[in-house]
């Protein structure tokens, strides 16, 4: 039975609520879509010492409170203290706060749960033991499409010991885990400077390898929130491109913000403007060595690529011609090693150096995009159909055995030779990706310098096996003797060659259309006539010119076809394309940005067609009844993003992941970097990736897990 | 570039980059020093608006959401309506601009609008409804209210919020410093405005 006098205050204190509104009220108050709280950490305050307490919001789902700088709307929550004499009270602690999109704009905040750390300190004169009455006024603005203005009045009761009590260790573990979120200063070994591009500013930041990294700023109106922020790696840390606002004229004496790093560390910095530490690479040690480590990788990346079976068929008639020339002087045989490993790296440089002309002018490819082009691909069919008609035995053309063996002395036998250099490089593109992913995506985010190099050791790698065997003629010995069985096997490796046309038939199928691939199948018709004509009347020069023309006329058919005869989707389409598989949604930009604001893990393929190697990832793994039941049961957004036709969005999301090319496979898990894995996938790592998203939960995470069924 | 051949498509790609390069920005969003973007739009009354068509006077573009506290700030104080009545007499013209989107909050058809600035004793010159969020993208309107002030000469002068307190209480009012007035001010006497740019604050703007 509640006494009299407890109800008059009762009485009284709700009176005093319903009119000023002023009565601080102890432990956690419901509001509209949040409860909010001041929690101590330990309870009591030591005379001359300091305590911990944090505002604590649990937020209902998909609504957010704000970052000290909220973005383009918004705002922060704000406190007020009321405190006795002798306690003061530090300014509350923001931790880095997360991107939250909203349509054309870009809020910074929270979501599922916060806590903002202060800290009170009490002079020393404060009795104890005591009790010190504190009370704070509260206002936030809570927001999910709508906002919502909230406040209270909080109370924190804290006792004044003279001696430390004990901490709860679920409390201490709240504290440390938005501690662990807290802006820390830049450490005498980290260096941040801001330089200017065409379109806004780029922040690097030195001396903290990182991968990843978010900007997000303190000041207002100098950069365009709402724009990517591609990353890339430069020597020894990170470079971050904003997009400077439109109404800022003036060049900012410092960018100020907070470089959220992937591996959570989160920096406040206060850039000045400073020389970017680009890409230079060779200018410090750490960043020549990183360069050797990745061209030693590359150097091995192209030895394996040897064995692929893009290259394999090359090779092989690189090796027959071998064979053939090793009774031949081996001085020529070694001229012909150097011109062939020639015809790979001119062909290596002038790629490369393309993507590098195309990537100043801010377009985004990334290696393998020649499979994106139709017109591409129905050249390559025809080379290689040709090719195989030859191998086949129709006719003789300058590449094939007898004609690089017996005619080793005159030029066109090193032209053979250069150009089976091209052709191996050429046709080693789409195989390149699992073994060559990382070193390719770091040299093209290279200087032009690193990108050579590295692409040097690659192409060095795939031509070290031909040339090593040229230089030492004492190898050649193990060979077999040259006979009538390499016939046989130069016929048989034109099935490997015909079963790479079917390949690109199917790609090009997939991207011109059913009407552009009658016109590429009548292309091979006339190539097999200009075959018959070289095979039937050889080393004739009417028939010869003849047969070019035809050559000519199979080449322009698909080229013509392609240009009348533009794909569209719905032709396209009905050869089937991968991103409508059940359960995987196309790649959009936006729609990530989305489910990562609802606090939703997504998961990310990015494939290609023409990728080999993503189509056996595809198959073996992904498609595989467990993976994708657990996939399907963990609730996570599965996207597909292919890459098979040009997509600036998937390859500027490719740059920011520091990938170049395809297979990547990424997870994006809330409040945490993205976690990429590796290339080559097999159940266990996909399986492995999961548990740890269920085994990891870290802030704002937590409370999303516990909510998967 | 997908159906010429692959030499084609390549330099396609290098011209198109050389040309990205070497051509000015595009036609940008709304950039103070800058000549506003004309806009077309229908206002509650049915009659057509444009900026075009105000050449010579001083125009106040105001985003307008009637659901959103910090709008309601501004409205429920009568601190909106006695701005919008004394420039108006001094010959500006007021436009307010809706543009959340339909289903969204504060998204009106043109009844509940009037009926809306009766009740509130509203007076701007019109109120421009934009539920596709057309003149909001043009001038990237972020929250509600978000004020853009546009010169005789068609230049934008001013964008940002209303006042310096970012609050939704109405007792911040009279110590806030008006932006808008500010400016207008400013601008009037042949001075140039000495805030043009703040950030706006209140509720995004309800696109989509």
């Amino acid at each position: 039975m509640p006494s009299l006098r407890q109800i008059v205050l009762t009485l009284c204190a709700g009176l005093a609520v319903a009119t000023a509104g002023a009565v601080p009220v102890e432990g956690p108050v419901r509001a509209q879509h949040l409860t909010v709280e001041l929690l101590p950490l330990e309870g009591s305050i030591q005379p001359g010492g300091s305590a911990a307490v944090g505002l604590h919001f649990t937020l209902d789902k998909g609504w957010h409170v704000y970052w000290v700088n909220a973005g383009d709307s918004g705002e922060p929550p704000r406190i007020k203290w009321t405190l006795p004499d002798g306690i003061t009270a530090g300014a509350m602690q923001f931790p880095a706060p997360r991107r939250l999109p909203l349509g054309p704009l870009m809020d910074f905040g929270y979501e599922d749960e916060v806590l903002f750390p202060i800290t009170l300190t009490a002079g020393s004169n404060l009795k104890a033991p005591s009790t010190a009455p504190l009370s704070a006024h509260v206002d936030w603005l809570v927001c999910r499409e709508v906002c919502i203005p909230g406040k209270a009045d909080l109370a924190l009761p804290l006792q004044v010991a003279a001696q430390k009590g004990p901490v709860d260790p679920t409390r201490q573990a709240l504290f440390d885990r938005f501690r662990s979120l807290l802006p820390q200063p830049l450490p005498a070994s980290s260096k941040a400077v801001f330089g200017s591009t065409p379109d806004g500013f780029a922040v690097a930041l030195t001396g903290h390898p990182a991968t990843n990294a978010e900007f997000f700023p303190l000041d207002q109106s100098q950069i365009v929130n709402a724009a990517p922020q591609p990353v890339r790696a430069v020597d020894g840390g990170v470079e971050i491109s904003l997009k400077r606002d439109e109404n800022l004229h003036a060049q900012p004496a410092q960018l100020n913000g907070v470089l959220l790093l992937g591996d959570g560390t989160a920096y406040e910095i206060h850039a000045p403007p400073g020389p970017l530490p680009g890409a230079a690479g060779g200018v410090s040690t750490a960043g020549l060595l990183n360069l050797l480590r990745f061209c030693s990788l590359a150097f091995l990346g192209g030895l394996i690529l040897n064995l692929m079976p893009c290259v394999f068929p090359v090779l092989f008639i690189k090796g027959l011609s071998l064979v053939e020339a090793s009774r031949h002087h081996h001085s020529r045989v070694r001229a012909h090693g150097l011109v062939y490993a020639l015809g790979i790296l001119v062909s290596f440089w002038a790629v490369v150096a393309l993507l590098l002309g195309l990537k100043s002018g801010g377009r985004q490819l990334g290696w393998g995009f020649q499979f994106q082009s139709p017109g591409f691909i129905a050249v390559m069919a025809l080379l290689l159909f040709f090719l195989g008609l030859s191998l086949a035995g129709m006719f003789e053309i300058g590449l094939t055995v007898t004609n690089t063996g017996s005619s080793l002395a005159a030029r066109h036998g090193y032209a053979g030779s250069f150009f089976t250099g091209v052709l191996a490089m050429v046709v080693a593109t789409p195989c390149t990706a699992p073994f060559m992913g990382a070193a390719i995506g770091f040299a093209l985010a290279q200087s032009a310098g690193a990108a050579f190099a590295v692409f040097t050791a690659l192409a060095l790698g795939l031509a070290a096996p031909y040339v090593l065997l040229t230089f030492y003629p004492a190898w050649m010995r193990h060979l077999p003797r040259p006979g009538a069985w390499m016939e046989v096997l130069k016929q048989a490796t034109s099935v490997f060659i015909f079963g790479t046309v079917i390949w690109l038939v199917w790609l090009f199928a997939s991207s011109a259309g059913v009407d552009a691939l009658i016109a590429l199948l009548a292309a091979f018709l006339l190539l097999a006539i200009a075959g018959w004509i070289l095979g039937r009347w050889p080393a004739r020069r009417v028939a010869s010119v003849f047969a070019i023309s035809v050559i000519v006329l199979a080449v322009a058919t698909p080229l013509y076809a392609l240009w009348k005869f533009p794909p569209t989707d719905t032709n396209s389409a009905r050869l089937g394309t991968g991103a409508s598989r059940a359960g995987w949604e196309p790649y959009s930009r936006a729609a990530i940005e989305q489910y990562r604001a609802q606090g939703r893990p997504v998961f990310v393929d990015f494939t290609a067609r023409w990728c080999l190697s993503c189509q056996v990832n595809e198959r073996a793994v992904l498609n595989r009844g467990d993976v994708r039941r657990r996939l399907r049961d963990s609730g996570i957004v599965l996207v597909r993003a292919d890459w098979t036709k040009h997509d600036e969005g998937i390859a500027s999301a490719l740059t920011e992941l520091g990938r170049s090319g395809v297979p990547t496979y990424v997870f994006y898990l809330p409040g945490q970097p993205a976690l990429l894995l590796p290339e080559v996938l097999t159940p266990s790592v996909v399986l492995g990736a999961l548990d740890q998203l269920q085994n990891r939960p870290k802030p704002n995470s937590q409370a999303l897990l516990e909510h998967q069924p | 570039m997908n159906r010429k051949s692959p030499v084609h498509a390549h330099l396609a790609a290098i011209v198109a980059a050389v040309l990205t390069i070497a051509s000015t920005t595009p036609a940008r969003a709304a950039q103070v020093g800058a000549p506003a973007p004309d806009f077309h739009g229908t206002d509650s009354t049915g009659k057509t608006q444009s900026l075009d068509e105000y050449k010579g006077k001083f125009v106040v573009l105001e985003w307008h959401n009637h659901d959103c506290p910090y709008t309601i700030k501004h409205y429920k104080s009568g601190n909106m309506q006695s701005l919008q009545k004394e420039w108006t007499a001094k010959g500006v013209v007021w436009l307010t601009v809706i543009s959340s989107a339909p289903g969204q909050q504060g998204y009106v058809d043109a009844g509940q609008e009037n009926t809306y600035m009766n009740k509130m004793g509203a007076q701007p010159t019109a109120a421009i409804l934009d539920p596709k969020g057309e003149i909001g993208h043009l001038y990237e309107a972020k929250t509600t209210p978000n004020m853009f002030i546009i010169d005789p000469s068609g230049k934008l002068i001013y964008a940002g919020a209303i006042d310096d307190h970012p609050t939704p209480e109405i007792s911040d009012i009279q110590s806030s410093k008006n932006y808008v007035s500010t400016a207008l001010s400013e601008a009037m006497a042949g001075k140039a405005v000495q805030t043009p740019v703040t950030r706006p604050y209140g509720c995004s703007v309800k696109y989509w």
